[in-house]
């Protein structure tokens, strides 16, 4: 095939690749109404979030609250922040005229560690097979970092556009490194790699963490 | 009434506001959907599934990005988890069913319609994904990279890598 001949191809890919049918709108609609409007727990709760890991988030909360607390320079602690880590975190908790820097710094610092430790985790994967109990310690470590991404996605961290897209791709990353298990490493290792390639998300990891430390 | 109030009427359960914002994207998405997994069952399956969480996410949709932006995104996740997985079984299949699938399977050569649709399907997500969406769905390099969370120009490297190994994979075929 010559240049202008795949020239060609290229231009009728439109008509000749998966050219969809009609859409069906209305019956797509049925279960989309049914599903969300119909179904109160699907509009307050996102899909898959079981009880049990609203308990884990819960408890994940707890331990970063108490870091950002332990951050939190002294002589700058925010008054009235109450017992809830949430309320530590979030600024619009805060009374009228409270010192909201301290805060700000605290949760750069978590955020940044999030990072350094989640690139850590993604440069260290091997590239081809594993063992068992090294897929076991990946998975572990994946775990731990999935709870904290989904608190970062919900928290005021998630206010910056790039950081909060870059933590979508992070959490389906990690979703899969969580799944590791032994024998069929090599498969899904490759997945892995290939989802870490498309959102090319080591350097957008590496330039984050470069800005949160500049910060 | 706009995109935006139309979001919080969503918000507020209003199923009328959340049919009005389906129509305005919904042909779009099942398009895209289609396009990426080549099956019309799965392409609904797929609508479906990005309106739903869509829906179900409105609240956190703080419109950095504009919302078809945020949906596509959604729609292109969906699409390449469940494709991930697709690829996960099929290499659990064992030989001896790899085997009976090869001897059963007819022996024929491929047109040439068969053979793009085969070139396309083995380029890498990143680069079929760009592929489908500019030279086939129309979308912009800004789109793309604001969908995909990537630099134009990685986008820009991706259809170009994506362009070159088409015309490698379709150079011997002859009509």
């Amino acid at each position: 095939m010559d240049e202008n001949r795949f020239d060609e191809v290229l231009r009728d890919l439109p008509q000749s690749f998966h050219n969809p049918p009609e859409p069906p709108l209305d019956e797509m609609w049925g279960v989309i109404e049914d599903a969300h409007f119909n179904s109160p727990a699907s509009v307050s709760r996102p899909r898959g979030m079981s009880s049990r890991a609203s308990w884990l988030a819960a408890a994940a909360a707890l331990v970063i609250g108490i870091g950002i607390g332990r951050y939190a320079p002294l002589g700058r602690t925010v008054e009235g922040a109450g017992a809830s880590p949430f309320a530590v975190v979030s600024n619009e908790s805060l009374p009228p005229g409270a010192d909201t820097s301290a805060v700000g710094d605290a949760y750069r610092d978590q955020t940044s560690r999030y990072l350094g430790q989640a690139a850590a985790l993604l440069i260290s994967l091997p590239a081809k097979d594993s063992s068992s109990n090294a897929d076991a310690t990946f998975a572990g470590k994946a775990a731990d970092l999935l709870v904290t991404t989904r608190l970062l996605m919900d928290s005021p961290a998630a206010q910056d556009p790039k950081l909060r897209s870059l933590l979508e791709d992070l959490e389906l990353v990690l979703v899969q490194v969580a799944r590791l298990r032994g024998g069929k490493s090599k498969e899904d290792l490759d997945l892995i790699h290939q989802a870490v390639e498309q959102g090319d998300v080591l350097s957008r990891l590496n330039t984050a963490v470069t800005t949160q430390s500049s910060e | 009434m706009n995109e935006t109030q139309l979001i919080a009427q969503v918000i507020a359960g209003d199923r009328l506001a959340g049919r009005a914002l389906y129509d305005m994207h919904a042909s779009r998405v099942y398009s895209l959907a289609y396009r990426l997994s080549g099956d019309a069952e799965k392409a609904r399956e797929f609508t479906q599934d990005t309106f739903i969480r869509a829906f179900s996410r409105l609240p956190q949709f703080r419109g950095d990005a504009a919302f078809s932006t945020w949906l596509h995104r959604i729609v292109v996740t969906i699409v390449s988890n469940a494709r991930r997985s697709e690829i996960r079984f099929a290499r659990e299949v064992s030989l001896e069913e790899a085997h009976s699938i090869e001897v059963t399977a007819p022996e024929a050569d491929p047109d040439l319609k068969e053979c793009i649709a085969r070139a396309v399907e083995n380029l890498s997500d990143a680069y079929r994904t760009t592929l489908i969406m500019h030279d086939i769905e129309g979308y912009t390099h800004a789109e793309i990279a604001g969908i995909l969370g990537v630099p134009e120009g990685t986008c820009k490297s991706r259809l170009s890598a994506a362009r070159a190994q088409l015309r490698n994979d379709l150079a011997a075929f002859k009509e």
